[in-house]
């Protein structure tokens, strides 16, 4: 079964993904900051990220940063799903960037197709 | 051209002989011989050049051809007459007439007489065509002062010193009749002129310049104008003043200020926008999910998600559209106890679900007052949901929340409501900001409106909101409104959006 973090701050969007993951045959793992998301990725390992950009603290492009400088980790593919404008220059190595609210079949299938 | 001529002679002879000699000369000739004839032609008006023996059978008519002359100036008069009647006639007429002419008459005399008088009815022509046109400019003169005065705009000259040297009405009424004094002095109360003064640029370069500014009239009033130039040129074509004119633009600022503040709000707040919309959809994935799964547990969670985000949606857009439309009250009378109710009913669903206990103090009956219960109901409600959640955000487990509410009267017969919380209470900044449009406390689960728009509703009222906070412990909010509504009630939007923002 294919590993998923999922690092977002709003409880309902990290329920939502949770849900649609498992339904859809993932396992998950969720983080709500920067900092958890950092910790949990080394221990768990998944075969992909969903990130969202705005957190408090520290932001997703810094997340993003951490885990390009660990040589493990750094192929892991990032899918940005953020309500921010301007979101494609945020950061450009992920595999994919969807603005919230996204649609559910297109993070599906970005995630089948990443996870082969 | 030919002249009309009226002759007035008794003697039939002599009148032809005459006619004829002048039809001549293209001169269209018309003939009286008796006093009722000449009173009769001298009303048709018909001629320019009245020639008359003022003698008719012995008596004179010198009397009408003075009423004539006094009645019709530009008809030249010449008499004619026996030599013994010359000196009467000159005696009666005097200037009335241009010639005396004696008979017999001088046909070279006469050509003289009825030249004269053409050059005299040519001049009084003139004079008569310079004189409307002298009171045409006159007119205009009026017209154009009259114009200057009424520009609903301020106009003022200025010279090369930046003294003023003149202003309109509107000017005179605000700024003052402060003629000789800096114009900077007098529009913007400074001591030097202003940085990018358009008046210097204009006598610099003959052009027309503009420039927007803030101008403290005599009475402290702001105005925000635009202002536009134009040189005033001496015969030499050399610039010796500058009008300055400006028009108040006050409210189209304001305007702006509110649309660019809404701008402002709606950036700000779309991020939580989609986030609520996300979580709406995860809702109604996980209602679908459920429904196909038939799992009770998954749809009850699910119905919450959606509730909660409709709530969050509805409560956004309606402080949305109460911001944006600057809205008049609707007073109707209402039962103070039962609003005090309603707003506690509404939020005590919120506090049961997150433990925390509701205490009130509340009498049976408060009689009634005049509100808008709908926006008065939506501000009470917006408090008590802050002091609330302030319990729900409150980070020390140990704690036991309760929100308390109050309702009582003071002494001047107002109604006053207290809202009491144990929560997480404000930090100095919070504190000193909590009204302010667009501050919120609560990330992007806040619009920043909702405490702005309650402080403006409950201002509106006529009421006013004490707080009290002590960060950790807790916040008290007393509201206190009259029951009446305000006699002077403060505007809508309008001035409250001045002083929120900056442009």
């Amino acid at each position: 079964m294919k590993k998923i973090l999922i690092v977002d701050d709003d409880p309902n969007i990290r329920d939502y993904l949770v849900a649609l993951l498992e339904d859809n045959g993932y396992d998950t793992c969720t983080a709500s900051n920067v900092k958890d998301g950092l910790k949990i990725v080394k221990e768990y390992k998944p075969d992909l990220i969903t990130l969202d950009l705005e957190m408090p603290g520290e932001w997703g492009p810094r997340f993003y940063r951490q885990l390009s400088q660990d040589n493990e980790l750094k192929n892991t593919p990032v899918i940005v799903i953020s309500g921010l404008s301007g979101k494609d220059y945020a950061i450009s190595k992920a595999v994919a960037t969807l603005t919230k609210p996204f649609d559910k079949d297109e993070l599906l299938s970005i995630i089948k197709e990443n996870t082969l | 051209m030919a002249e009309n001529i009226l002759l007035i002679e008794n003697n039939k002879e002599h009148a032809t002989a005459l006619q004829f000699y002048l039809e001549r000369s293209g001169i269209v000739v018309s003939i009286g011989t008796t006093t009722e004839e000449m009173v009769s032609k001298i009303a048709t008006k018909e001629f320019e050049i009245l020639l008359v023996n003022p003698f008719i059978n012995g008596s004179s008519v010198c009397p009408i051809v003075k009423e004539l002359k006094l009645a019709n100036p530009l008809v030249q008069v010449i008499i004619f007459c026996f030599k013994q009647h010359l000196n009467q006639a000159m005696d009666e007429i005097g200037t009335y007439a241009i010639h005396f002419l004696e008979i017999p008459i001088n046909s070279k005399a006469l050509d003289l007489a009825i030249t004269r008088a053409r050059k005299y009815i040519a001049n009084a022509r003139r004079i008569a065509v310079y004189s409307g046109r002298l009171a045409d400019l006159e007119h205009d003169r009026t017209l154009y002062h009259q114009l200057f005065n009424e520009v609903p705009c301020y106009i003022s000259i200025q010279n090369q010193d930046m003294r003023l040297i003149g202003g309109n009405s509107l000017f005179q009424k605000d700024f003052g009749n402060e003629i000789g004094e800096y114009c900077y002095q007098i529009y913007k109360h400074r001591t030097s002129p202003c940085p990018t003064c358009p008046v210097i640029k204009t006598f610099a370069d003959g052009k027309s310049h503009s420039t927007e500014e803030v101008v403290t009239s005599l009475s402290g009033q702001q105005y925000h104008v635009l202002t536009q130039t134009a040189p005033i040129f001496n015969d030499d074509g050399d610039i010796t003043q500058v009008m300055e004119i400006a028009t108040d633009i006050t409210q189209i600022r304001q305007l702006q200020g509110h649309l660019s503040s809404l701008g402002l709000m709606l950036g700000s707040m779309s991020h939580g926008v989609k986030g609520m919309l996300t979580a709406l959809d995860g809702g109604i994935y996980q209602m679908a999910s459920g429904l196909e799964k038939n799992d009770p547990e998954r749809i009850k969670k699910a119905f919450d998600i959606i509730k909660q985000m409709a709530d969050r949606i509805k409560k956004m857009v309606l402080e949305i559209l109460y911001y944006a439309k600057s809205r008049e009250l609707q007073y109707k009378t209402v039962d103070v106890v039962n609003l005090v109710r309603t707003v506690i009913t509404t939020v005590a669903n919120l506090a049961r679900k997150n433990h925390v206990t509701i205490e009130t103090d509340i009498p049976e009956y408060l009689g009634e007052m005049d509100i808008d219960a709908n926006w008065l109901q939506a501000a009470l409600v917006n408090l008590s949901e802050n002091a609330v959640e302030a319990c729900i955000y409150d980070k020390d487990k140990n704690k036991k929340y309760r929100v308390e509410f109050r309702l009582w009267e003071d002494d001047d017969n107002r109604v006053c409501i207290s809202i009491k919380d144990n929560g997480m209470g404000m930090d100095q900044d919070t504190y000193e900001r909590m009204f302010t449009l667009f501050f919120t406390s609560k990330g992007s689960q806040g619009t920043g409106l909702g405490l702005f728009i309650a402080n403006h509703v409950i201002k509106q009222h006529g009421g006013y909101i004490k707080v009290k906070s002590s960060l950790g412990e807790g916040t008290y909010f007393e509201i206190t409104i009259p029951r009446k509504k305000p006699e002077e009630s403060i505007a809508p939007f309008g001035k409250l959006i001045e002083k929120e923002s900056t442009y």
